[in-house]
């Protein structure tokens, strides 16, 4: 039985992705394999979303790239988190916060 | 931010490695995945499959991520440009025209643009402009009593019923106003310019000199580039007399010798001193004013200007400029002045206004208020900047045109675009990036061309102004922006519709390769209609500039043909003020003579005359004068002019009645000729001979002895006017000079003699008496002679337009002409077709040009002499030849249709 699968809300990705790069440098695969096994198959990172984000993240200077190797040792690019990175995480995870606590109360009190 | 700038300039200027990256990156990850399904169980070709599937066109994602990395405007536009300008490079007669056209209207627009720009907007090359405020006195009426004398720095002094007011101020009221530190950081006053006799470096020249406070360069904030600037002590009692000299002055007289400093010179024959020279960069002041010397205001007396009197309360001749302290605004300074201002001249023993008069100071920016060549030539040069819009505008239009008429012959292209999946706006951008392609191409080419233009005209001003002119006519960057504007403004002026149009190709007809259909359905109703109205536009605008033209040439002619009332021809003039050499009044009458008899000695030579003004020569004298027996006792306005022995004979102006003046006249009792409007005017049938008049009505001790026959004296626009002639007893003169041969032929040994007679008396202004009226007529002739090429160049724009227009329709309707002629229409009858479509266009085109000039030509009635601004013959005229010209490029296009051999045009297609 096929785990059902949910689309992303708008806006999230950007969200997912700077967090996932919050433990450490990865490469593009890594991080959609990553959420989608952290969400339990649930979120699946539509690979022709995911690199348009990634250069527009780093264009805002959240994330940064170099090339390294990977497991396989093949050559890889590498995005890890910059200092406003971290900040600008901080703030989305906590607008995000804030935003489904005030949702999952209204649900369950109406 | 510093990231995205980096990104974005990666991305444009390594582009291949930025490209490369992204491939290596989006192949590693469809390894990755490919690898992890492998692992899964599924066969090789299954993993890639559902790879290529998961991830979406991966050209898709590539574009994505170039656009999420914000390459894609430059790189959109460098693609543009790249194809823009391969096809440019396709059709190179095609592109060759279109830049020529622009280039013509943006050259000639940048032309008159840096004129406009020298003349009313540089502001001055002085540290600060902005503070400068120039003060400037209003009241009811003109102070009691009082002296003024304005050098055309400022408007034209004004009166009229509900005040006067002016920027001449005396003396005593700068020390006071100077004197008073608050609200000015500093003060300065000049007046000028003079013309001086400068002896001393050479033969004797004239040079032009300003009276300066000492404060003038403080003030302004100019340094000496050699020596020193005068100085406030310099305008202290019993200084000694020390002179400045103006940089290029410098340059061109004293070759710029850095030895001058302390040589001492005589400026209308008084020792002084040279102390320094100014800075190069201070050119001007007064907007055109040229100052080869500045003196200290004080030496007024010993250089000979007599009618100025410094210490004199009532004597108006100062212009005074303040700069404004920092932090302090005009306002606030004006009322501190103010309240200085109305003190002083309401006190005192004599004051100069009653407090009903209601006087007041006022600070205008110097920019606004120092006027100068402004005056005169300010409203011509806006006239003919509107007119070379106008051009612009035709040649706008008639690139339009072509475009259009391009754009129809791209359909297929733009069709192919489209079906493969070009966004409208992409295929618009492209279009319009050709345009700005070729209107930068243009602008740069006119940018090339305006300078022959601007010195052509630079010329033509100063060859006609009294005074040197000092025009500023390198590029700044306000005419480069004035260009690059009009370039943008063309370029997506003429490239909007043919942009549209083009986006709006019907893909189907093209593809179906049935491009006959397709411009027929799609190009007769609309294109055509567009390319239509583009031509009647064109000839509309040439038709309004084309009527002004005509009305500034009829207007010329109707000048030229006034009679003056005497012989303008074959007549030199030249000028002398024998005074600023050193003679006395009592010597002056025996130079005079003792020239007029060498002179008239010349071979070629006919007559031989001087007087106090020439005619016609931009001076006027005018004074009241009370006429015996009169009823009304009040003093009449006469025009006064002295002259010498011979003038009625020299200038040809015919002896009515009584005598001429002689060389007996010029001592002894007070004779006077008047001339026949006088007689008419004020002596009301008496007769004239032997009547008395003078200043006042105690002392009428001037007779008439002769009537003479009426001149124009200021303007010949100008009614003649009651004159009086009396002899030339003292002062400066003109001599008029009649010659047999051209008179230009003789100036050198007339030079020769006067130098013979005198070195030290400099020959000011040797010219003919044609080229004092050219002079008169100047903004005639400047609007005249502009609007006239400026309508050649319209209407020349036009015909190409409507030329194009013609043959692009007879290339379309190949086809249909080929059936014509095969079902036996005649040739004549396929030549008429054509042309009537153009003829009707220009007829169109000259009725809305005849509205659109009927709005527009009152704009010309200064300049017009003896014709109206809605002249019926010269709309006529107009209409006239806009339908010859239109006619005569119709032809060319309608000889083509008539030789279409229906045959290979059945063929062709």
């Amino acid at each position: 039985m096929p785990v059902p699968r949910l689309d992303l809300p708008q806006g999230t990705l950007d969200l997912l992705i700077l967090r996932t790069l919050s433990i450490g440098p990865q490469h593009g695969w890594a991080i959609s394999e990553r959420v989608q096994q952290v969400s339990g198959e649930v979120l699946r990172i539509q690979q022709g979303s995911l690199y348009p984000a990634l250069h527009r993240l780093e264009r805002r200077g959240w994330i940064k790239s170099r090339w390294g190797t990977s497991d396989n040792n093949r050559r890889a690019r590498y995005y890890e988190l910059t200092k406003s990175g971290q900040k600008q995480l901080a703030a989305e995870q906590g607008a995000w916060e804030a935003l489904t606590a005030a949702v999952a109360q209204v649900l369950k009190a109406v | 931010m510093l990231s995205d700038l980096r990104i974005r300039l990666r991305s444009l200027f390594r582009r291949s490695r930025v490209e490369q990256e992204l491939d290596d990156e989006l192949s590693f990850h469809m390894n990755q995945q490919a690898e992890k399904y492998l692992r899964a169980g599924d066969s090789r070709e299954e993993a890639l499959r559902q790879v290529r599937l998961e991830f979406g066109g991966i050209q898709q994602v590539r574009e994505d991520c170039r656009d999420a990395r914000g390459i894609s405007f430059l790189e959109t536009f460098a693609q543009d440009l790249r194809y823009g300008l391969r096809m440019l490079a396709k059709s190179p007669a095609f592109t060759a025209i279109i830049i020529l056209t622009l280039a013509l209207g943006i050259g000639a627009n940048t032309a008159i643009f840096t004129l406009v720009n020298a003349v009313m907007l540089r502001s001055f090359p002085v540290r600060d402009p902005q503070q400068l405020v120039v003060l400037k006195w209003s009241a009811r009426q003109w102070p009691h009593s009082t002296g003024t004398s304005s050098f055309g720095d400022c408007a034209f002094p004004q009166q009229n019923e509900t005040g006067a007011t002016n920027c001449s101020l005396s003396y005593p009221l700068f020390q006071v106003l100077q004197n008073h530190h608050g609200a000015l950081a500093d003060a300065m006053a000049f007046a000028g310019t003079f013309e001086m006799t400068l002896s001393g470096n050479g033969a004797a020249s004239m040079v032009h000199g300003d009276l300066v406070s000492g404060s003038y360069f403080p003030t302004l904030g100019v340094a000496p580039a050699l020596g020193r600037t005068l100085l406030p002590d310099d305008e202290k009692p019993g200084a000694p007399a020390v002179v400045v000299l103006d940089y290029g002055y410098w340059q061109h007289a004293f070759g710029g010798s850095p030895t001058v400093i302390g040589q001492t010179i005589r400026l209308n024959n008084a020792a002084v001193t040279i102390v320094g020279v100014t800075e190069p960069g201070f050119t001007r002041l007064t907007p055109g004013k040229s100052v080869d010397v500045w003196v200290s205001l004080n030496q007024a007396q010993a250089l000979g200007l007599k009618f100025i009197q410094p210490s004199d309360a009532k004597n108006f001749w100062l212009v005074i400029v303040g700069r404004l302290r920092p932090g302090v605004s005009r306002a606030q300074a004006q009322a501190a002045l103010d309240a200085i201002f109305v003190n002083t001249v309401l006190r005192g023993t004599k004051p100069l206004w009653t407090p009903a008069d209601n006087p007041h100071l006022l600070l205008v920016p110097a920019q606004q208020a120092l006027r100068g060549i402004r005056n005169i030539f300010g409203e011509p040069l806006l006239l003919l900047m509107a007119a070379v819009g106008l051009i612009l505008l035709i040649a706008c239009a008639n690139v339009a045109g072509l475009m259009l008429a391009r754009a129809a012959a791209r359909e297929r292209e733009m069709a192919v675009r489209l079906a493969m999946g070009a966004a409208r706006r992409r295929v618009i951008r492209q279009l319009l990036t050709e345009s700005l392609l070729l209107s930068f191409m243009g602008a740069a080419l006119g940018a090339l061309l305006a300078p022959l233009g601007v010195s052509g005209l630079a010329a033509f001003f100063t060859k006609n102004a009294y005074m040197p002119l000092q025009l500023d006519l390198h590029v700044d960057a306000r005419v480069l922006l004035f260009t690059l504007g009009a370039a943008l403004l063309t370029g997506i002026g003429f490239g909007l519709a043919p942009a549209f149009r083009g986006s709006r190709t019907s893909v189907t007809a093209q593809l179906k390769g049935n491009t006959t259909t397709a411009a027929a359905g799609h190009g007769r109703g609309k294109l055509l209609s567009l390319g239509s109205a583009l031509v009647v536009l064109q000839v509309a605008l040439s038709m309004v500039v084309l009527t002004g033209a005509g009305l500034l040439l009829r207007t010329l002619g109707n000048l030229r043909g006034i009679n003056a009332g005497f012989d303008t021809h074959n007549l030199i003039l030249f000028s002398i003020d024998p005074q600023l050499a050193g003679y006395k009044d009592k010597q002056i009458p025996d130079l005079y003579a003792n020239l007029q008899r060498r002179i008239a000695a010349l071979p070629g030579v006919k007559g031989v005359s001087y007087s106090s003004d020439a005619l016609l020569d931009g001076g006027l004298w005018t004074s009241s004068q009370v006429i015996e027996g009169r009823a009304d006792k009040n003093a009449v306005d006469v025009q006064m002019l002295s002259v010498g022995p011979d003038f009625l004979s020299t200038l040809k102006i015919p002896l009515l009645e009584g005598r001429a003046l002689t060389a007996a006249d010029t001592s002894g009792a007070n004779h006077a000729l008047v001339n026949r409007s006088f007689v008419q005017k004020y002596l009301s049938g008496r007769r004239p001979l032997g009547l008395h008049f003078g200043d006042d009505s105690k002392k009428l001790d001037t007779e008439i002895v002769g009537v003479v026959g009426d001149t124009k004296y200021a303007q010949l626009r100008d009614e003649e006017a009651p004159t009086v002639y009396i002899p030339v007893r003292s002062g400066g003169a003109t001599f008029e000079i009649r010659t047999a041969p051209a008179p230009a032929s003789l100036m050198p040994a007339v030079r020769s003699v006067v130098n013979s007679v005198d070195a030290n008396i400099p020959v000011i202004r040797m010219r003919t008496q044609t080229d004092s009226i050219d002079r008169l007529l100047f903004n005639e002739r400047l609007v005249a002679r502009l609007l006239g090429l400026f309508a050649a160049l319209g209407l020349l724009l036009a015909c190409i337009g409507l030329y194009g227009l013609l043959s692009f329709e007879v290339e379309r309707r190949t086809r249909e002409i080929g059936i014509r002629t095969a079902l036996g229409a005649q040739r004549s009858t396929i030549w008429s077709m054509v042309v009537r479509h153009g003829i009707v266009l220009v007829a169109l085109g000259a009725l809305a040009g005849c509205g659109a000039a009927f709005g527009v030509t009152r704009l010309l009635t200064s300049l017009l002499y003896d014709v109206r601004p809605t002249d019926p013959v010269t709309f006529a005229l107009t209409a006239a030849l806009l339908l010859l010209v239109g006619i005569l490029a119709c032809s060319l296009p309608a000889r083509r249709a008539t030789r279409v051999d229906p045959m290979s045009a059945l063929r062709c297609e």
